[in-house]
């Protein structure tokens, strides 16, 4: 055993397909985790304008809402979100020790209630565009 | 050696020598029997010839890695076309494949019957254990690689001293402080219900399956992984042991790099040959170590 | 005493509060969302609004406890995935100054802000 081979990490995205559903819910709990954690930030900077006072605020809002961009961001926001809310409440079971035989199951519920939830906000998402700014 | 089989040899050219002599019509019909025989033996040798060549073979990928031959220090891919047999399992094919065609193909395997753990690999991107994956269960070319996340030495064979290590972090052995009298009991008896508790924790065999899919572990050095902590669970969670011994264990556990760091991906789970619901025990101690920490509080 | 009990700061804590404030969170995010996107249009926000609903103790001191346990859940779970890819030594002490100081400056900010929409204090 002169020298060994270190083939590095395996489960590098190149083999994404051979991930389970223990392991895509990881993933996309570390994703939308990355996604909310960053957007809490974001949020606290733009709420910031009220301490230039009340119009500032009214103003960087309204201007805010009114970009297409902004709303197509906020239902991406909501997306990770919901599914951050949901596969954490999956979670929270299996760090219970409830329904660890279901945990793969558990995780495609998150994903299709998150679509489900996501597809029908996009009307109150976008509604009022255009009226506002 | 026995005799018999050179009885059975010497006794066919003396027969021979005999038909030779004596012509008799008992004699062609023994000839005329003779003959037909061997034209149904040639039938039946030219039959099974046939069945080899159109037999069904299963296309192996295998990872060949050999740092002590030029050449084969960067890694590559050997390809072995392996006559199929029925109940065939991925060690078989890889035993028939160094048997036949190469023999320098390294790889570990002990008792064939998943109680060694020795043959522990990852086939298709999954870790699993050679001698209990039916070959027609796999989709072809079934690609063979050693366990990811270990440093390969040759072939398939791959370093155990970290996992070893990590077995060993946290005692793997029974250790009772007080233990029965000789005189009053000779065996130190546990209620069946723990027994029943410890169970599936017993079953493991250190094949590092679990370990090597565990994708903290493989980012985490230090992290005890999936094998150590169960291993840990079937102590800490053995009523023979003092409280003492289990304050000790969960001490251990609850380090930075011990339970905390599972994030419940439920790999190590579902590659375990032996069923052990590992993410469930680790679970169980993570609640055990926050229980025992708010007691004091 | 600390030492004894050290267990529960070798990681024990973390673990244990993630979980306390994502408990909460689950439920105040989403009605965060609700109350922001769905009975009260985020377009239609203006500071009158904020400030009405601000000045309400019990509001106020949901979206303040929102904001700590966001945040303290947040960096935490930076923490957490950082330290699952084998952080040690120094590098794993300059992280968690800077992420303590970034948790700490937006929970200071995000007060600052609170007290700002609110005619409370």
């Amino acid at each position: 055993m002169s020298q060994s081979y270190d083939r590095g990490a395996v489960e590098d995205f190149g083999r994404w397909t051979e991930f389970s559903a223990g392991m895509w819910a990881w993933i996309l709990h570390k994703f939308t985790g990355w996604v909310l954690v960053g957007y809490l930030f974001t949020h606290i900077a733009v709420l910031s304008s009220a301490m230039q006072g009340g119009a500032v605020y009214t103003e960087t809002i309204q201007t805010l809402e009114g970009l297409f961009v902004v709303r197509v961001m906020e239902v991406g926001l909501l997306a990770a979100a919901v599914f951050h809310i949901l596969n954490g409440i999956r979670l929270l079971m299996v760090d219970l020790g409830i329904g660890l035989e279901a945990q793969d199951r558990s995780f495609y519920a998150s994903l299709v209630i998150t679509g489900a939830i996501v597809v029908a906000s996009v009307p109150t998402f976008l509604s009022g565009l255009g009226g506002g700014a | 050696m026995s005799t018999q089989p050179q009885d059975a040899e010497t006794e066919q050219p003396a027969e021979e020598a005999e038909e030779a002599e004596p012509e008799s019509e008992h004699q062609q019909r023994r000839m005329a029997e003779k003959a037909r025989r061997a034209e149904e033996r040639a039938r039946t040798r030219e039959k099974r010839d046939r069945v080899a060549e159109d037999e069904e073979t299963y296309h192996l990928r295998v990872f060949r890695y050999d740092p002590d031959v030029d050449g084969k220090g960067d890694p590559y891919f050997d390809d072995f076309h392996v006559p199929y047999e029925q109940g065939m399992t991925v060690l078989d094919a890889l035993i028939y494949a160094r048997d036949h065609y190469d023999p320098s193909l390294t790889f570990r395997h002990s008792c064939q019957q998943a109680v060694c753990g020795s043959d522990a690999m990852f086939v298709n991107g999954r870790q699993t254990l050679c001698c209990k994956t039916q070959l027609n269960e796999l989709d072809e070319p079934v690609r063979i690689e050693p366990l990811p996340h270990q440093e390969v030495v040759k072939d398939l064979v791959v370093d155990m001293e970290h996992f070893y290590d990590q077995m060993e972090a946290v005692e793997p052995y029974f250790q009772a402080i007080d233990t029965p009298e000789v005189e009053d009991l000779e065996e130190q008896r546990q209620s069946r219900e723990n027994r029943e508790k410890i169970k599936m924790s017993t079953r493991c065999i250190w094949c590092a399956a679990c370990m090597s899919s565990c994708n903290i572990a493989a980012g985490d050095n230090q992290y005890l992984g999936p094998a150590a902590i169960n291993k840990a669970y079937r102590f800490a969670m053995d009523e023979r042991e003092e409280d003492e011994v289990k304050e000790h264990r969960m001490n251990v556990l609850a380090d930075e790099h011990g339970v905390w760091r599972c994030q419940t991906q439920f790999s190590c789970t579902e590659v375990c040959p032996k069923d052990i619901p590992l993410t469930e025990h680790i679970q169980e101690l993570k609640r055990e170590a926050v229980k025992e920490s708010l007691k004091f509080w | 005493m600390a030492e004894e009990y050290r267990s529960f700061e070798r990681g024990g804590t973390g673990w244990f509060l993630q979980r306390v404030t994502a408990a909460f969170l689950v439920v105040v995010l989403a009605f965060h969302f609700f109350n922001l996107h769905f009975l009260n249009h985020a377009y239609e926000v203006t500071f009158a609004g904020t400030e009405a609903r601000m000045s309400d103790v019990g509001y106020f001191a949901t979206m303040w406890l929102f904001l700590v346990t966001a945040t303290f859940h947040g960096v935490n779970g930076v923490y957490n995935a950082l330290i699952n890819q084998g952080l040690t030594g120094t590098t794993k002490r300059v992280v968690q100054v800077v992420l303590g100081v970034a948790g700490l400056l937006l929970i200071v900010q995000g007060t600052r802000v609170a007290m700002a929409m609110s005619t409370l204090i």
